[in-house]
């Protein structure tokens, strides 16, 4: 059997409505799950205008009383009127609804009424000025979810996986954020999350942080006291993992298919990469959070809201890997 | 050098043991070349005939003493001897003391014979960094030896192929140094040399984009001060004196701007940030194998008082001596010096 997953509308004033409609009347979700649209019914009815398509949903209360049949199951949260909000614009109170879609997502993970769910863009300033004042989503689900251990953000496109080690942080700082503990954190993790989506012994690589990583301590010694060492402890623990590898050339073998995931050290490390490689159809995994947790990597595209045009390619793939998580996840 | 008349253009053998003189063999079998330059290989010439036997090319040999005796015929390759070695003096695919000190003799021979404007570009062929090394050669690579020999000391890397020019701030230094290398003065020298090699490639407008240091260019310095305290100030001078230049801009969108026909040259801040792109832009995919290859460009030094281009990649030791060898980033690379050496 499918899993039932939460599909939730996102931001109401950027591309997440009409991508979900489209993705309904495309039948782009029943292929992977049995899913609960989860959102104001109002908000989605203006998503099927401005995508131009149209179709019926069923209203339910709660996962027990859904069935999915000609229509899809929806939740109606009945808390935004479209009225009462511009598209393209940062709001308050649609910030506040956004925040209450994904709690309300976790409780129904939490009873068990859905396996998981994949949330449509959301807009982290509308998150914070709505009273959700954390630094960023995986924030918000560690929090409400109490996760244990360790989270982070897994980006995926065309099969390949990507993490890093640091994020938003200055490039000066990242060498001084590096340490051996924090990289087989960030390869654990990377390990464990692929495991659930269905790799069997996940191939990693992990990337160098100096050029041509390091020439053997000629250009910087973190690939040798740190990034190497880290990389043993993680072959130690049975990890199947490599590196460090030099950074200009780590995704050739990545795209090439020799590995599953690659863990970079810094934010423009892979994401220059991935961007180029068409980022636009990329996901965003919640990982180590007790659920399977998935977003396209794009944003609300607050340029493009209320044309029809959002793409829905990447929305497609973020619940396909919910899907599949959803199929081997083991609450932990 | 008299106008009018066709260029000549050096082309440093690289080590021996190399694909160096494969690529140059294979290169110059391409007439197209002779109607825009006269080649001249600065080598050894039973290196030359040896890569001339093993790739079956039907190229004649004409060894010169001096450049002005290169000929300006197709078929023929011009090789300005420098006698180096004797047959069985280098081993395919292994570093050796010898190799080493006869690549190192071909490039400073060139540098001597260019700044002497007898040659009006210098391409380099592959060298072994340990090879020269172990001749007595301190340098990491080329660029060093040419800054040295040509007394240069604000020179930057440009690396270039058909989508996409990168203009590094800084190369080989670890991620910390890098950083402390991206200074006000520095980011508008390499700006200034930016423009001008853009002018030589024939661009009258050029449109320079300067990427940021930090993620999303720092976001209005939440993530490091260097975008809006150094890179930002080398920017709004760069435009006062008339040039078009914008930034900085996110490291992980500019690329894809420039490749979508924005800009001319992206100005970058660290060895990696130009590295990545270019060579995940290099990317071709071989339809014998079904592997993707990088296929690299072409590697300028900008900033010498004389012209100097090479082949980005190594000497590819795995493959040298049997005649597999591709040469199509020698062939940019002697394009991109005919280009250069026009303007």
């Amino acid at each position: 059997m499918k899993p039932i997953l939460g599909i939730l509308l996102g931001e109401a004033t950027g591309i997440g409505p009409e991508i979900i409609a489209k993705m309904c009347y495309y039948n782009k979700l029943s292929p992977y799950c049995r899913p609960i649209l989860l959102g104001d019914a109002r908000v989605l009815q203006m998503g099927k205008e401005i995508a131009g398509v149209d179709f019926s949903v069923k209203i339910v209360e709660c996962a027990a009383q859904a069935s999915w049949g000609e229509e899809l199951p929806m939740i109606d949260l009945k808390n935004l009127d479209p009225a009462e909000i511009k598209l393209g614009e940062v709001n308050e109170s649609s910030g506040r609804i956004t925040g209450g879609q994904l709690t309300t997502a976790m409780k129904l993970c939490q009873r068990g009424e859905i396996a998981g769910f994949m949330y449509a863009p959301l807009n982290k300033e509308a998150l914070q000025r709505g009273g959700y004042d954390f630094k960023d989503e995986h924030k918000i689900f560690t929090h409400y979810l109490e996760t244990t251990g360790l989270y982070g953000e897994m980006n995926m496109l065309n099969d390949l996986w990507t993490s890093r080690v640091t994020s938003h942080i200055p490039l000066k700082d990242v060498a001084g954020n590096i340490s051996i503990d924090k990289v087989v954190g960030a390869i654990e993790l990377a390990h464990d999350t692929l495991s659930r989506a269905g790799f069997n012994k996940p191939r990693i690589a992990v990337s160098a942080i100096n050029p041509h990583g390091g020439e053997g301590g000629l250009c910087g010694r973190e690939e040798l006291d740190l990034i190497g060492p880290a990389v043993k402890e993680a072959q130690d623990k049975s990890i199947a993992v490599t590196g460090p590898h030099p950074s200009d050339t780590i995704f050739l073998n990545a795209f090439n298919g020799q590995y599953d995931a690659v863990v970079t050290m810094y934010h423009d490390q892979g994401q220059i990469a991935m961007k180029l490689k068409g980022f636009q159809y990329g996901v965003t995994v919640a990982a180590g959070q007790p659920y399977p947790i998935t977003t396209p990597c794009h944003g609300t595209a607050f340029d493009i809201v209320g044309k029809g045009i959002a793409n829905i390619d990447a929305t497609e793939q973020a619940v396909k890997i919910a899907a599949k998580m959803a199929k081997t996840n083991n609450v932990k | 050098m008299v106008e009018g008349k066709k260029k000549l253009i050096g082309i440093t053998m690289g080590d021996p043991a190399g694909i160096g003189s494969e690529i140059a063999v294979k290169a110059l079998e391409n007439n197209k070349f002779y109607e825009e330059c006269i080649p001249l290989v600065v080598g050894d010439r039973v290196a030359i005939e040896d890569a001339i036997g093993f790739t079956n090319s039907k190229l004649k040999v004409n060894v010169v003493k001096k450049p002005a005796e290169a000929m300006d015929k197709k078929g023929t390759i011009n090789v300005l001897d420098m006698n180096m070695l004797s047959p069985g003096d280098w081993t395919y695919g292994q570093v050796g003391k010898l190799p080493g000190k006869a690549a190192v003799s071909y490039i400073e021979k060139a540098i001597e014979l260019a700044m002497n404007d007898e040659l009006a570009a210098v391409v380099t062929g592959p060298i072994h960094k340990r090879s020269i090394n172990m001749a007595g050669c301190p340098h990491a690579g080329h660029t060093e030896i040419f800054a040295e020999n040509t007394g240069c000391k604000d020179y930057a890397m440009m690396l270039a192929d058909d989508s996409l020019r990168v203009v590094h701030v800084s190369t080989h230094v670890p991620l910390r140094v890098a950083c402390d290398r991206v200074k006000k003065d520095r980011v508008g020298a390499v700006i200034k040399l930016t423009y001008d090699a853009m002018k030589k490639l024939g661009i009258s407008e050029p449109r320079i984009a300067v990427a940021g240091l930090n993620p999303h260019a720092g976001e209005e310095s939440l993530f490091g001060e260097e975008d809006t305290k150094e890179i930002a100030p080398a920017i709004e001078e760069a435009v006062l004196q008339g040039m078009m230049v914008e930034g900085p801009i996110a490291p992980d969108t500019v690329f894809a701007k420039a490749v979508g026909g924005q800009y001319d040259a992206v100005v970058v801040m660290y060895h990696d940030q130009g590295h990545i792109p270019m060579k995940t832009l290099g990317f071709k995919l071989d339809n014998k194998t079904g592997k993707w290859n990088a296929v690299s460009g072409v590697n300028v030094t900008l900033g010498l008082p004389i012209i100097r281009t090479s082949v980005d990649h190594g000497t590819a030791f795995g493959k040298a001596g049997k005649g597999t060898a591709n040469s199509e980033s020698m062939e940019e690379a002697i394009e991109m010096a005919i280009q250069m050496s026009k303007n």
